[in-house]
């Protein structure tokens, strides 16, 4: 028997909150990502599509769909296949956790704190990192040597900044003292803990593959990076997988620092209005982090983990370690954030 | 010699077929003059001693006079081919003059060398002949250990025209149209060096306006050049909004060439006796706009490749050339200079107008990418002074002279300062109208030795920045 209430939860999965908005909000996070950078080197950015160039991306995946599609014969078949299916699907099932219209798409109804089960704060970091992994995969399986060499740093890269970013993500968790994202996402904790969000941003940045740090897709050296031997469809979900994962990472920030959906309601349309803040914060996320990788050179792939490993994750201890200390002795005494 | 002054080099050396001999000249460089060595060997066995143990920088040129000349030189033996197509046969050596090129068989061409695993864990990419970073296509075979480099292996010639083949049956004003078709962007430099060549033969006397046209048809020249490679530089290190901002601003240096040329790319402006198009009054005005204004940006686009953090991390201490390499390797122009060795031929043997134009020498001594670029930005500003001085100190007078169509029997040597460095025409006529031999050595040929040197140890992300700061050109290359 199909009730109310499962229909409502297929809606939710299906079309808003999740997969189709989904998909056109990180289609839109592109435009603006390219416009921003068109702006940046002097150029206009798209323009020829809808207003603005605003249908650029969908029309670039549209376009891309019905291109034929090409398997190198040394490609392990299966992997190359499955690998950017299983990346989107993933990095669209991690996105469901967060309160895009004030709760989890798996959760409805409920205040924005309810939203979520304790500790799936861990869950959305262990999807992004398994996300991660199926593409260095994807790259792997392409049986080319750039793809290769792209996934190798891809791995490189992700399994050195994944721990400063769980280590300063715990930050609000520390302070809100719960792992649950419903939680966490009530209060807008870059006032308690700024330089956090700086560090986060930074570390987002590298875990994104953003510049100055966009080493495996740099092609000057890689051609196409993990992408090379990808073409038609399958190219064209590679380059959807990123959209959601920038999105994503920027959701993440949102959620974590910026108090996720929260903000004024009016009119009693509360996930009108908590839609709306939250992707307004998003797009100003996105928009920063377009800034930092326009105003930099790319970094060399030794220089990206030199940073890592001796700058970021001291910083991200400490941050912890000032976290902990002002959780204990500040904040939570006085009642601040919780 | 060599150790008497160590700016001695080999610029090149030029083939020539002289009946039953090949003669072998050695064009040398010294820090005061400029010289030829003559050599004869007979063709039935034209065996030489090489000069690569004593000097390097002779290797390409050595390589090449045997490719295409068919000189042997002991110790640096010719393997396969250097310029040639790999289906060109061996034993046909086509500037010989008793070559008949329809007769030519070619043979098979063998198979591709592709990506591949190299023993243990080393892995030999290859760069070109079709990859993004290389705007031309010439290959590189690089050989990387993990990350580092252990071994580059260059195969040029894939654009190889035949060009100065081609020279030797056009006459001196078809020729003048056709080494300006040796490069798209130094184009005005090689038709330059050629009617300088031929001028010299002639011994003409070039009216003093032309010369002071020429010099600034020169250093737009330079100026566009320099500007679109400190533009690439930056898209090769991922800095794309240098890019976009350094081509932005090339353009406008691109309409000063259409003003006066009529031409954005292929002025022809040069001809033998003058050249043939005179810049007026009306145009002097806007020619001075576009340069106020580039030289008003200057001072930030010097701060981004000084200061900017990140391009610094990427450009300094990438490529490393010392100067004894630099010295011992002959290397040229930007890269030389960025090396600490103070030659540019506008200083030391002044053509045209060079002699009464005030302009610095710029002279880095780091040796870096970082340096090799920030010689460029400098030359950048002197480029600019240079030209307003030529434009405030026009003379009036006639832009040229007749020249005769026929050269007597004669030679000569002529060196310029192009974009990329030193450029060498020789012109051997034969009291036609159609050049005996025309030999060009161009500025990339001489300075890619440095970069199979430089790149050995360094990460194979630091490849394509190292490389783009020779502003190699390979058309020019391969002529």
């Amino acid at each position: 028997m199909i009730t109310m209430i499962d229909l409502l939860l297929i809606f939710r999965i299906l079309v808003f909150p999740g997969f189709t908005f989904i998909l056109f909000l990180s289609l839109f996070c592109e435009w603006i990502d390219r416009k921003i950078e068109a702006r940046f080197q002097n150029r206009v950015g798209p323009m020829v599509a809808g207003p603005g160039g605003i249908l650029q991306p969908l029309a670039d995946f549209i376009k891309l769909l019905t291109k034929e599609d090409i398997e190198p014969r040394d490609a392990k078949k299966l992997v190359f296949r499955f690998a950017p299916l299983a990346a989107f699907s993933i990095m669209v099932f991690a996105m469901c956790f967060l309160p895009i219209d004030g709760a989890s798409i798996l959760s409805y109804g409920s205040a924005i704190a309810q939203s979520g089960f304790n500790g799936d704060l861990i869950i959305v970091l262990v999807f992004a990192t398994i996300a991660n992994f199926l593409l260095f995969l994807a790259g792997w399986a392409s049986a080319n040597p750039y793809g290769t060499i792209s996934s190798a740093r891809v791995l490189t890269q992700f399994l050195g900044y994944d721990i400063p970013l769980y280590l300063i993500a715990l930050t609000p968790a520390f302070i809100a003292g719960s792992l649950s994202i419903g939680i966490i996402a009530s209060f807008p904790y870059i006032i308690l803990a700024p330089w956090a969000f700086v560090l986060f941003m930074i570390t987002m940045q590298a875990e994104l593959e953003k510049g100055p740090f966009d080493v495996p897709h740099s092609e000057s050296e890689l051609v196409g990076g993990l992408e090379t031997e990808y073409t038609g469809a399958k190219l064209a979900f590679l380059h959807l997988t990123r959209n959601v994962q920038v999105i994503f990472g920027s959701a993440l920030v949102v959620t974590l620092f910026l108090g996720g959906p929260s903000g004024p309601v009016f009119f009693g349309l509360d996930w009108l209005f908590y839609t709306l803040w939250f992707v307004l914060k998003l797009v100003i996320v996105v928009a920063i982090s377009s800034y930092i990788a326009n105003v930099f050179a790319r970094l060399r792939i030794d220089q990206v983990l030199t940073g890592n490993w001796k700058i970021l994750l001291p910083a991200a201890l400490l941050s912890l370690m000032l976290t902990i200390a002002l959780v204990t002795w500040v904040y939570h005494p006085f009642g601040i954030g919780v | 010699m060599l150790d008497a002054d160590e700016k001695t080099g080999v610029t090149t050396i030029t083939g020539l077929d002289l009946g039953t001999n090949i003669g072998v000249y050695y064009h040398i460089r010294t820090s005061k003059s400029f010289f030829t060595i003559k050599a004869e060997v007979p063709k039935e066995n034209p065996r030489l001693k090489t000069l690569i143990d004593i000097h390097p920088g002779a290797l390409f040129h050595e390589l090449e006079c045997a490719d295409l000349m068919g000189a042997i030189f002991e110790g640096n033996e010719l393997n396969g081919h250097f310029i040639l197509s790999e289906n060109w046969p061996n034993g046909v050596y086509p500037l010989r003059k008793d070559i008949d090129l329809s007769q030519v068989k070619l043979v098979p061409t063998p198979e591709h060398e592709t990506n591949k695993s190299a023993e243990g864990r080393e892995v030999k990419i290859i760069i070109g002949p079709q990859h993004p970073a290389l705007l031309e296509p010439e290959k590189f075979s690089v050989t990387v250990d993990g990350e580092t480099v252990t071994k580059v292996e260059p195969r040029i010639g894939y654009v190889h025209r035949g060009i100065e083949k081609s020279a030797e049956s056009h006459t001196y004003l078809q020729d003048t149209y056709l080494v300006e078709r040796v490069c798209g962007i130094c184009n005005p430099c090689h038709a330059y060096t050629f009617v300088a060549t031929v001028e010299k033969i002639l011994k003409l006397e070039v009216p003093e306006r032309a010369r002071y046209l020429r010099v600034i048809a020169l250093e737009l020249n330079r100026l566009h050049s320099h500007l679109l490679v400190l533009g690439h530089a930056g898209l090769e290190i991922g800095y794309e909004a240098v890019f976009q901002y350094f081509w932005r601003d090339r353009e406008p240096i691109m309409d000063l060439i259409e003003l006066t040329s009529g031409n954005r790319v292929f002025g022809s402006l040069m001809t033998v006796g003058g050249i043939r198009r005179d810049i007026n009054q009306e145009q002097i005005p806007k020619i001075k706009a576009v340069i106020n204004d580039l030289q008003s940006k200057l001072p930030f686009y010097r701060k981004i490749y000084n200061d900017e953090p990140t391009l610094r991390l990427r450009m300094k201490d990438v490529g490393i050339l010392s100067r004894e390499d630099a010295l011992k390797l002959s290397v040229v122009g930007p890269i030389a200079r960025a090396s600490g060795v103070d030659i540019d031929v506008r200083k030391d043997r002044p053509y045209e107008v060079y002699n009464d134009i005030p302009f610095k020498e710029i002279v880095y001594t780091d040796g870096d990418t970082w340096a090799r670029m920030n010689v460029r930005m400098d030359e950048v500003e002197e480029s600019l002074n240079i030209l307003d001085y030529a434009l405030n100190h026009l003379p009036a007078g006639p832009i040229r002279i007749e020249a005769p169509r026929t050269v007597p029997v004669g030679e000569a040597v002529c060196t310029i300062e192009a974009p990329r460095g030193e450029l060498l025409y020789y012109v051997r006529s034969n009291g036609t109208d159609i050049p005996e031999r025309v030999k060009i050595r161009t500025p990339t040929l001489a300075n890619i030795p440095s970069f199979l040197k430089t790149a050995i140890g360094e990460s194979i992300a630091d490849v394509p920045s190292n490389f783009v700061s020779l502003d190699p050109c390979f058309s020019c290359t391969d002529r």
